[in-house]
């Protein structure tokens, strides 16, 4: 053991094995008898099943399993906050992320025939795109109960003493785009049945025992009858947070009583899996005429997809960094999680908190532009430090280097920090 | 679909496979030989992560069918620590902490092997145009980049 590890640089313990290729991850498994899964995705963002036809997809040789909703024995749901993403989509779809069926067989070319050789038949329901529009009176309804998952608000202070205490008012809507991980590693899952009769899943997850869990709920089987073995990830990011393949695999391993393999191509993967939320940022700063912040007043509508995943945590997050590292006396904050057709979101690094600077950001430089400030001033001048108080009532009580930090990243781009702060 | 009998060079041992020529060389590998140090990360050539050294040079095996290679050498990641011993990339991405999830590893090392086998000094410019075409989505190319410079140097000193 070394005495000291602050400031050692140890060399990575599975860095060997991944360097010479050694490493096994999910997808590099083979056991003997293992058969090839396939899923089939919707092709489809909302739409009624009026029938699957699985008869021409049992006749293609090698085929040894051919599933859908009506072969979940237990609950056919997962999601991390609400249990509501099919295992397999029984009546409705709701995205393009939606499972219809999933096939083993001998060969990987016979799974993809077999699934070629399945018949949906499919009518189309008008669907949602836009998380605004979803949010608005007659929209299409994604869920029964409505399509606002969540509304977080943040109030502090107050807001008409902070709108006259201001010189300048910046008002602008900032917008950013869905984000997929593209973890370079597909998702891929081997499960099979061991001696004893347990559930043994070999999959890439960042959760094994939430994993299990899920896995008991879908399947009706209890915790200690699955084991789930996360071996090596070719990247998460995030993107690894829900359930993907791994019910899906388990569930044609108990049907055909063999170890059954599920790769994700790459264009499986884009519907296997979350996205980073797509957010309206509309927001309406405030700023005395040296620069300091005296309001913010944020909307900010996260387009959560079709299922709820971790929409509620993220748009949480979202709101509780809406103001960035800055002070500001009197806040009011509303974030939303709204469904639509689209993929599903959920976690991605930052988990909400990377949006919201897009449009802080843009504030701050706008404000500095409008009151003719060098926007390392404005920023300077409003920068939290040790003892001060978020909007969420946070006190900041020690290691609070963002002053420390500007300094550097100032001098670094050639600004002459103490000249610009007077 | 009819199989051919199809010989080549593989890590420096001649080979001999029987399968249809138009089966992707990443398949065969992974699939046939059971050499999984070669990854696939898009199927369509832009990530990189299926690279091998085809005579010398980096191909994307996802690109590249097994007809192809016929009386052809075959480099994959397995091939390269001769007899147990790591070639000095392999070293360098592991002490320069090169390797972070490890799915772009095999294909990034393939890659700056390419480029060494050809310039025993490669500029930086010329490192980060040989790995253009290999995606490391940890975005860990800085200290890639180190690595390969650290044992470009080991060979020229060593």
């Amino acid at each position: 053991m070394q005495d000291q590890v602050v400031g050692s640089s140890p060399v990575k313990v599975d860095a060997k094995d991944k360097a010479t290729g050694a490493t096994k991850y999910p997808g590099d498994l083979r056991v003997p008898g293992m058969l090839y899964g396939k899923l089939l995705y919707s092709p489809s963002a909302h739409a009624k099943i009026i029938g699957i036809g699985l008869a021409d997809a049992w006749q293609v040789p090698g085929v040894r399993a051919v599933l859908t909703a009506n072969d979940v024995p237990g609950h056919n749901g997962h999601g991390v906050i609400i249990p509501h993403q099919p295992v397999m989509a029984r009546d409705l779809v709701r995205s393009v992320n939606d499972v219809l069926v999933a096939v083993a067989a001998e060969t990987m070319a016979a799974a993809e025939e077999a699934l070629r050789k399945v018949k949906i038949e499919l009518v189309e329901l008008p669907a949602v795109f836009d998380a605004t529009a979803a949010m608005a009176e007659g929209a299409p309804l994604v869920h029964p109960e409505g399509n606002i998952l969540s509304h977080h608000k943040i109030r502090r202070g107050d807001m008409a003493e902070g709108w006259a205490r201001a010189a300048a008012v910046v008002e602008n809507t900032y917008r950013t785009q869905m984000v997929d991980h593209a973890f370079l590693q597909t998702e891929a899952a081997l499960a099979e049945i061991d001696d004893g009769g347990i559930l043994v899943l070999h999959v890439a997850t960042q959760y094994p025992h939430w994993d299990r869990k899920e896995l008991s709920r879908a399947l009706g089987m209890p915790e200690d009858m699955i084991r789930v073995v996360g071996g090596s990830v070719g990247g998460a990011f995030g993107g690894r947070e829900d359930m993907s393949l791994q019910v899906q695999a388990a569930l044609l391993a108990m049907h055909t009583g063999r170890p059954v393999k599920i790769v994700c191509t790459r264009e499986e993967s884009f519907h296997a899996h979350s996205k980073r939320h797509a957010m309206v940022m509309h927001y309406r700063t405030g700023a005395t005429g040296e620069g300091r912040l005296t309001a913010v007043e944020a909307t900010i509508i996260g387009d959560t997809g079709a299922y709820a995943s971790w929409g509620t945590n993220v748009l949480r997050k979202a709101a509780v960094h809406a103001t960035g590292p800055y002070i500001v006396p009197n806040v009011k904050v509303d974030a939303y999680a709204v469904y639509t057709n689209n993929p599903f979101a959920g976690a991605m690094r930052g988990f909400g908190a990377a949006q919201p600077a897009v449009a802080y950001e843009g504030q701050m430089d706008e404000v500095a532009r409008v009151l003719g400030l060098h926007p390392f001033a404005v920023r300077w001048q409003n920068a939290m430090t040790e003892g001060c108080i978020t909007a969420t009532g946070q006190v900041l009580e020690s290691g609070v280097g963002l002053r420390a930090t500007m300094e550097k990243a100032g001098s670094l781009v050639g600004w002459d920090v103490s000249k610009i702060n007077g | 679909m009819e199989r051919e009998r199809i010989c080549f060079t593989l890590n420096n041992s001649p080979v001999e496979i029987h399968c249809h020529p138009g089966e992707r060389l990443v398949d065969v590998l992974r699939e046939q030989l059971d050499l999984t140090g070669t990854k696939e990360g898009c199927g369509q050539g832009e990530c990189g992560a299926c690279t091998v050294l085809l005579d010398g040079r980096a191909v994307n095996s996802c690109l590249v069918l097994i007809g192809q290679v016929a009386e052809r050498s075959v480099l994959t990641i397995e091939g390269l620590a001769a007899g147990g011993k790591l070639d000095p990339l392999q070293t360098a991405f592991v002490t320069e902490g090169a390797v972070q999830c490890g799915y772009c590893t095999p294909g990034m090392i393939i890659s700056a092997k390419a480029l060494l086998m050809e310039k025993q000094n490669p500029t930086e410019a010329e490192i980060k145009e040989a790995i253009a075409g290999n995606l490391c989505r940890c975005t860990g190319y800085i200290k890639i980049i180190k690595a390969v410079q650290t044992a470009a140097s080991a060979r020229l000193e060593g």
